[in-house]
């Protein structure tokens, strides 16, 4: 097996005194699905977060294709291609449709015109709004360009935070199958989600996150078929 | 008509200031109280390199213009940055740049002494015109261009170039331009650099209009300023515009029919009336601010 093109070691973040992520370690291999799953505030997020680094691990090791990026600030790590969709979106409502997708390009110091174009081809919806205030979009909508705005970086990691919290059945389903479609064109993705089971069945390889350490790793498909962990970590089906 | 346009010509430099001022205050949502002293400090600079290193006054208002820019880079280095992550840091702030505004105007007067400075003379050239039956100068038509100018150039900077949009993008969510690769300590950077260059540009151009420089016309022109971009709408450059050619108009016109002693009076309940009117400021829009 070729080396992983991201691990984690023994991740450990901290907000003052709290311990969020205790001894956390994953890897994604190129082109794979890894899913980190959890109840909220199991960590999920502050251990995507100190990946993407917005935020400064306490201890730990981070590598991104061999490089140590543990102590990189996020501004240098989009560039490199590691691209982060955030928890909530976090779309810029006053600026347009267009410039938030412009706004995609940024380190590459242009507007993307190009890639501006190729994701409206890919989201209709997005070119029908692009003059709009971003904030006018659905949530739905506001997920699909956050996506594309974080595809225009031109990421070889997508970190995906919640990608489909607070969405309608129907708008899930068409957010998994955007994020399948990206791991095929070979774009590693590691999605954080409550939405376990869901994510699970898209993922190669899972973690289970409890207080802020991983109790359950392995492939997907075991991790679902697994009663103990269905019953103790997954709860009931959604129906999503 | 001549009043009008006497009121235009000091109200375009009204505006230049209270648009760098706003510029900062639209993207980080803070105040900073030493953009006065660098209007006076580059008004003091300007003179020295028109009388000391023997510049025309043209040649000299680029030089400003990134002495200014430096300014503001320290500025933003020393009085903000290291606020930043402090819950009280908007309050913070607005002390740190009042206490770097009180040391460079210390600095002014260590440097240049008490006394109040002109340029030398001949450095202004006596061209004027005739318009509409007003007298106008050549001086003033250049101090209009040049504020008009920079207005456009940087209302186009912040709507339509990259650098504009990563300024917009920091100011909405400073979370998600970071997410989106933008290094947001340099993107403030570069708007105190630029609003500071605005300041500056404003303090040469206050101190050709009048031919004077003291140490405490920043201080003089810093309430004029607050009240400009509350009145044109906290952050809106448009606004600031506006707010500078109202009250430069008013200070001139109730000088005119009124009385001198009623300027600030008539100015600034003018500016009362608006409020009144239109809480949010001319073209702001209503906003709730989160505690």
């Amino acid at each position: 097996m070729s080396d992983p093109i991201l691990t984690v070691e023994a991740l450990r973040v901290t907000y003052g005194r709290v311990e969020a992520v205790r001894d956390v370690s994953f890897r994604a291999q190129q082109g794979s699905l890894v899913t980190l799953v959890g109840a909220n505030g199991a960590g999920k997020s502050s251990v995507i977060n100190a990946v993407s680094g917005m935020l400064r691990p306490a201890g730990g090791r981070i590598t991104f294709e061999g490089q140590d990026i543990t102590r990189t600030p996020a501004h240098k790590l989009v560039g490199r291609g590691l691209v982060q969709v955030p928890e909530g979106r976090q779309i810029l409502a006053t600026l347009t449709v267009e410039e938030n997708l412009q706004m995609g390009g940024w380190h590459s110091g242009t507007d993307g015109a190009r890639s501006v174009d190729a994701m409206y081809d890919r989201f209709p919806v997005l070119a029908d709004r692009r003059s709009l205030p971003a904030g006018a979009l659905s949530g739905g909508e506001q997920q699909m360009l956050a996506i594309a705005r974080a595809l225009i970086a031109g990421p070889k990691v997508m970190l995906m935070d919640e990608p489909s919290m607070g969405l309608a059945p129907k708008i899930v389903a068409e957010v998994f199958r955007v994020i399948e479609e990206i791991r095929a064109s070979g774009t590693t993705v590691v999605l954080v989600e409550q939405n376990a089971r869901r994510a699970l069945r898209a993922a190669d390889h899972g973690y289970v996150l409890q207080s802020g350490e991983v109790v359950h790793s392995g492939p997907a498909g075991e991790l679902l078929a697994d009663e103990r962990v269905v019953q103790a970590y997954l709860g009931v089906e959604s129906g999503s | 008509m001549q009043q009008l346009l006497n009121g235009i010509f000091i109200g375009s430099i009204y505006a230049l200031f209270a648009i760098g001022f706003t510029l900062v205050f639209g993207i980080l949502d803070r105040l900073n109280l030493a953009h006065p002293a660098v209007f006076a400090a580059s008004a003091f600079v300007g003179i020295e390199l028109v009388e000391r290193g023997g510049l025309s006054l043209w040649a000299a208002l680029p030089i400003v213009f990134v002495f200014g820019a430096l300014l503001g880079l320290v500025i933003e280095r020393v009085a903000f940055r290291p606020l930043k992550g402090r819950a009280d840091a908007h309050f913070a702030g607005l002390i740190s740049s009042i206490a770097l505004a009180g040391m460079l105007v210390a600095l002014l007067q260590w440097r240049y002494g008490p006394d109040t400075r002109r340029f030398p003379p001949g450095s202004f050239p006596d061209t004027r015109f005739e318009f509409a039956g007003a007298q106008v100068t050549l001086v003033q038509v250049v101090i209009l261009a040049i504020s008009l100018a920079l207005m456009v150039g940087l209302t186009y900077m912040v709507t339509r170039t990259r650098l504009g949009r990563g300024m917009r993008a920091v100011a909405e969510n400073p979370t998600a331009a970071r997410v989106l690769g933008v290094d947001v300590d340099r993107v403030t950077a570069v708007t105190f650099a630029i609003s500071s260059a605005l300041g500056a540009v404003a303090g040469v151009l206050f101190a050709i209009n009048v031919n004077t420089a003291q140490l405490g016309m920043g201080s003089a022109i810093e309430l004029k300023g607050l009240a400009v971009i509350i009145v044109g709408g906290m952050g809106s450059l448009p606004g600031a515009l506006i707010g500078g050619l109202l009250l430069g108009l008013a200070e001139v016109f109730a000088v005119q029919y009124i009385g001198s002693s009623w300027r600030d009076v008539i100015a600034f309940g003018l500016l009362f009336v608006i409020l009144l009117l239109r809480p949010q400021g001319l073209l702001g829009a209503r906003k709730v601010r989160e505690v």
